[in-house]
């Protein structure tokens, strides 16, 4: 996620000033964003250090950032730190002393990469199967949660849309349109309609089990809906799209003689995929990452829905404030800062260490 | 589909599970749809199981002038927001590749917002940066000295309401989708047409736009597909007479989503499946004469 | 066909009541529960008085605050719960109605009129009351299930479904422990939290919106949810010639939430005269039976329940046999609200 914003907002042509022109044209979005995105933010803003009444008192409190954040301990936290960083040690020594043919800097090089990798596995393995006992404060649970799902979610779009996007992408022309048109039309169904198409599906008298049952792969109907199987399901087949599309902007501009080039050089189709296409297919497959993790963080109705409501989602939490039974707009308003304020850190964080002059010009 | 694949030579085998995996995730996409317009001449108001074959849905359905209302909202929205989150989307990502802006990654943060939002956040924000718009009018249509016109002026809730704010959730779709055609993209292709003595307009028209089309049209679809199928923000943001589709059909789902929701689904899938079979077609025989 | 009917019989009252004078057309803004109002009832009362009607829907009280106290809404009419009532009541957010334009008052079941929400009908009229109760796949489940405690026993862990409703969940715990459901204190919310630590857990899904979807579909097999639903669960049972099911709906021995759906006109309203023209016209009768007929919740109609079939009236889970223990909601203050959203939260996010 970090290396995708930062190489996100790394885009960058020729570096040329603005003239008059260039601020001209510029001005319509950056007044819309004003007016429609900076404006409504700052009202919540003011709203979230209020204090709830109907439906806000206006006397300045801390309280609803307080709750936000109540109840963390950090100790269980760096436990979780200090194992992942046990296990890398093991596993980067082992390597160190796999192949003492390579040089130096090829053994750091090799340990940097494989020590940031399994860190960062473990790590997220471990938190994610203590969940409850690393995240002691609610809230703060429910928001690490909720990117649990949306990683994962994108996770898998990338792994099930990639291949997708490439055969599109290199279809002939008389193709490409009607695929992509294809990818989108199931899409333009209500979203409650594609959903209780699926429990239809997948409920225990449903066509799932009917067929399962017939085939004898089953005797007893098996419980798949209202399952986490399911949610994923749901979330797969709801964000697809959305990773397809961009994926498929990248791999259609393509140069073919270059993927030529790798396969007369003798390469294998694996190795072919990772040192020529994926970089090249990149972008695309950032800006996917992007359009899918990002609001599928704040997405709530598919898990709600497919996965029985049983565990709540950062989603939500906040609408249960802003018009359900807790009706605490500040509250809600401070989750929905708290969300965006994450956001932005991780997006400002990883854009700095690409250096400065790249992205402010 | 396999066959029409540009890969290259002795790659059979990959072709083959490409296309084959393909036609899986398709197969995935579509089982759904195809369930839903099955079920659409479902012989029962539940619509939880097969009950048995009827067309009254669709004799119901062109009574019920609520939902085709809705139907119709719903697609001028979803044109509308399409047409603004395209031209705002690409001319702004163009311009943030093309020129340096000081604050420039401010700009990036921002536009990322309105996805990162939750969207009851968003909707209630709008909602209440329309309403204090509007008082803050009142306030002034007071004031007697004021022109008449402006006496006149006021902000309800109706289209103009949710096409703002579906616009401000959509067109950050169309950006990053440009915005990653761009990178890489040769600098000097605009400047040369530039160079032969093309206009910047021309050149932005002639040279950029052919070169961004794959990723506009790819946005232009995320953002009609977005726009269709919001409920939240539309909620907050619409007026009685702009009630969209997706909120008509979730006022339903108390008294069960009985099979015209299905049925009106069914009639818009095949209809634009209709269109666009059709359009390809007068693409491919205006080909063929041409090629005469 | 029901509808057809009575579109029918209702055109043939809006030709014998004198059409109102066509001279501007006027406009009713009705805010209402999720196509509560059937679209023949809203079609035939724009016809018969010549003024446009607009809906908005929502699908909970709280929604319906929401979206008020955000602005910019200017509605006629809206469709408030009882505890919710008692709450506009008091900060002034409510027009008050004058019966003398709604003659068709007299119409409701008396035990429907002059509630503790709003004892003299300054504010409110009864649109249709409702319960919220068990219903029990027999198919499944032989034991015979009475309390709430029945419905939350191990051995039907994960086969339970029950409404989304943080203060329904704490209600049904109160009352398994013998306090009012409108009791609710810090001490008895601790109390109602100890018990639903053991339920929650059981709970397949939480779904306030259709739970009888997965109680026919097999998913659950036991669950507490609102009497319309079950009552449609019943009927569904009489009408399925192709599989057997078997259903029952029963309203717990300790009690239940009886919830009181009303009309009422918020304070800013532009069209009062329309808005209780609409609520005389919804209380006619035959208008009340059409709304039974989509929505089987208990109708406080005592003239429409007199039109109602014989099967329809048998509907126990529309209409309750016996003298079951059913109290309304109280307003509870915005701390309690959130307290008991802050228990149903945590419980939840184990």
């Amino acid at each position: 996620m970090q290396a995708a914003i930062s190489t996100a907002a790394q885009v960058k042509g020729p570096q040329r000033r603005p003239g008059w022109t260039g601020w001209l044209l510029m001005a319509p979005m950056l007044l819309w964003l004003l007016a429609f995105v900076v404006v409504p933010t700052a009202i919540l803003f003011v709203y979230s250090f209020c204090e709830r009444g109907t439906p806000v008192e206006w006397k300045f409190t801390w309280e609803n950032y307080a709750r936000v954040f109540g109840g963390t301990e950090l100790w269980p936290l760096l436990k979780c730190v200090l194992e992942a960083a046990g296990v890398t040690a093991v596993a980067v020594l082992v390597d160190w002393f796999r192949s003492p043919s390579r040089m130096r800097e090829e053994r750091a090089e090799s340990a940097k990469r494989v020590g940031t990798a399994i860190f960062v596995t473990v790590l997220l393995w471990i938190v994610w199967t203590d969940l409850s006992n690393v995240f002691t404060g609610t809230y703060v649970r429910i928001f690490v949660r909720s990117l649990y799902y949306a990683g994962f979610t994108t996770l898998a779009c990338a792994a099930v849309g990639y291949p997708v996007a490439y055969c599109i992408g290199k279809a002939s022309d008389r193709w490409r349109n009607l695929l992509l048109m294809l990818v989108m039309i199931p899409f333009w169904t209500s979203f409650l309609i594609r959903t209780y198409a699926w429990i239809t599906i997948l409920n225990e008298n449903g066509l799932m089990n009917a067929f399962l049952q017939s085939a004898r792969i089953t005797q007893e109907p098996i419980s798949m809906l209202y399952t986490p199987g399911a949610v994923v399901l749901g979330l797969v087949y709801s964000y697809l799209p959305f990773m397809i599309l961009p994926i498929y902007g990248s791999v259609e501009k393509l140069d073919n003689s270059l993927v030529e080039a790798a396969f007369d050089l003798g390469a294998s189709p694996v190795r072919a995929w990772q040192t020529v296409i994926l970089p090249l297919t990149q972008p695309g497959i950032i800006a996917g990452v992007l359009l899918v993790f990002i609001p599928a963080i704040g997405m709530f109705a598919i898990t709600d829905l497919m996965g029985g409501k049983t565990v709540p989602m950062i989603g939500n939490v906040i609408q249960n404030q802003i018009s359900g039974q807790a009706r605490d707009w500040p509250f809600g308003a401070a989750l929905g800062m708290t969300l965006l304020a994450m956001f932005a850190a991780a997006f400002w964080f990883t854009t700095r260490k690409q250096g400065d002059d790249a992205v402010m010009g | 589909m396999t066959r029409s694949l540009r890969l290259p030579s002795g790659l059979k085998l990959m072709n083959l599970l490409l296309g084959s995996w393909t036609g899986v995730v398709f197969a995935f996409l579509y089982i759904p749809i195809l369930l839903l317009i099955v079920f659409s001449f479902n012989d029962s108001q539940l619509n939880l199981r097969w009950e048995g074959f009827t067309l009254d849905w669709y004799r119901a359905l062109a009574e019920d002038t609520v939902l085709i209302d809705a139907l119709k909202n719903t697609l001028i929205i979803a044109a509308i927001t399409t047409a603004i989150s395209v031209v705002i989307g690409t001319v702004g990502a163009w311009l943030l590749y093309r020129y340096t802006y000081p604050w420039r990654k401010l700009v990036n943060t921002l536009i990322f917002i309105p996805m990162a939002i939750p969207e009851i956040i968003m909707g209630i924000s709008l909602l209440i940066l329309f309403s204090m718009t509007m008082s803050l009018l009142e306030s002034w249509q007071a004031l007697e000295w004021m022109p008449q016109w402006y006496q006149e002026l006021t902000i309800q809730r109706g289209f103009t309401t949710v096409i703002i704010a579906h616009v401000t959730f959509c067109f950050p779709f169309v950006l990053v989708a440009v915005q990653a055609r761009l990178v890489g993209a040769d600098a000097s292709l605009e400047e040369a047409a530039m160079d032969l003595g093309a206009t910047p307009l021309k050149a932005f028209w002639f040279v950029m736009v052919p070169y961004m089309l794959p990723a506009i049209i790819s946005g232009a679809l995320m953002a009609f597909t977005l726009s269709m199928d919001e409920i939240i923000i539309s909620w907050f943001t619409a007026g009685p007479d702009s009630q969209t589709l997706p909120l008509k059909i979730f006022a339903r789902v108390k008294k069960g989503l009985d099979p015209s929701l299905n049925a009106i689904s069914t009639v818009f899938i095949l209809a634009t499946a209709g269109l666009v079979v059709l359009s390809e077609w007068i693409k491919r025989s205006s080909r063929e004469v041409s090629k005469r | 066909m029901n509808r057809r009917q009575f579109i029918l019989t209702a055109s043939a009252a809006a030709l014998a009541t004198p059409a109102f004078a066509a001279a501007k057309k006027e406009t009713l803004n009705i805010f209402c529960w999720s196509e509560y109002i059937p679209q023949s009832v809203i079609d035939q009362f724009a016809k018969a008085n010549n003024v446009k009607v607009n809906v908005e829907n929502y699908a909970s009280n709280e929604e319906m605050m929401a979206k008020l106290q955000a602005g910019s809404s200017k509605y006629d009419l809206i469709q408030p719960s009882e505890y919710i009532i008692e709450e506009m009541v008091k900060d002034g957010k409510l027009e008050t109605i004058d019966l003398a334009n709604i003659p068709n008052f007299k119409n409701l079941d008396p035990k429907f009129t002059k509630m503790p929400h709003d004892p003299e009908n300054k504010y409110s009229v009864t649109w249709m009351a409702g319960n919220v109760g068990i219903c029990v796949n027999k198919a499944k489940v032989k034991d015979p299930i009475k309390t709430y405690a029945d419905v939350f026993q191990d051995k039907f862990k994960k086969r339970i479904v029950v409404l989304d409703d943080n203060r329904e969940m704490v209600s049904w715990a109160l009352a398994s422990l013998g306090i009012g459901i409108n009791d609710i204190t810090k001490e008895n919310l601790e109390k109602a939290k100890g018990v639903l630590a053991k339920w929650l857990p059981l709970v397949k899904l939480y779904d306030s919106d259709s739970p009888k979807t997965a109680l026919l579909n097999g998913d659950c097999d036991l669950g507490i949810i609102w009497n319309g639903e079950g009552a449609k669960i019943l009927q569904e049972m009489k009408k399925s010639k192709k599989r057997k099911l078997d259903f029952e709906y029963v309203l717990p021995t300790e009690g239940a939430h009886m919830f009181i759906d009303s009309l009422a006109v918020p304070k800013g309203a532009k069209n009062k005269a329309v808005a209780e023209k609409f609520i005389n016209y919804i209380l006619e009768p035959k208008v009340s039976v059409a709304v039974y007929d989509e929505f089987p919740y208990t109708l406080a109609n005592a003239e429409g329940c007199k039109l109602l079939k014989p099967d329809q009236l048998a509907n126990n889970a529309s209409f309750p046999v016996g003298d079951p223990k059913l109290d309304t909601f109280k307003m509870i203050s915005p701390d309690m609200a959130g307290a008991i959203d802050k228990v149903v939260t945590d419980l939840k996010n184990k």
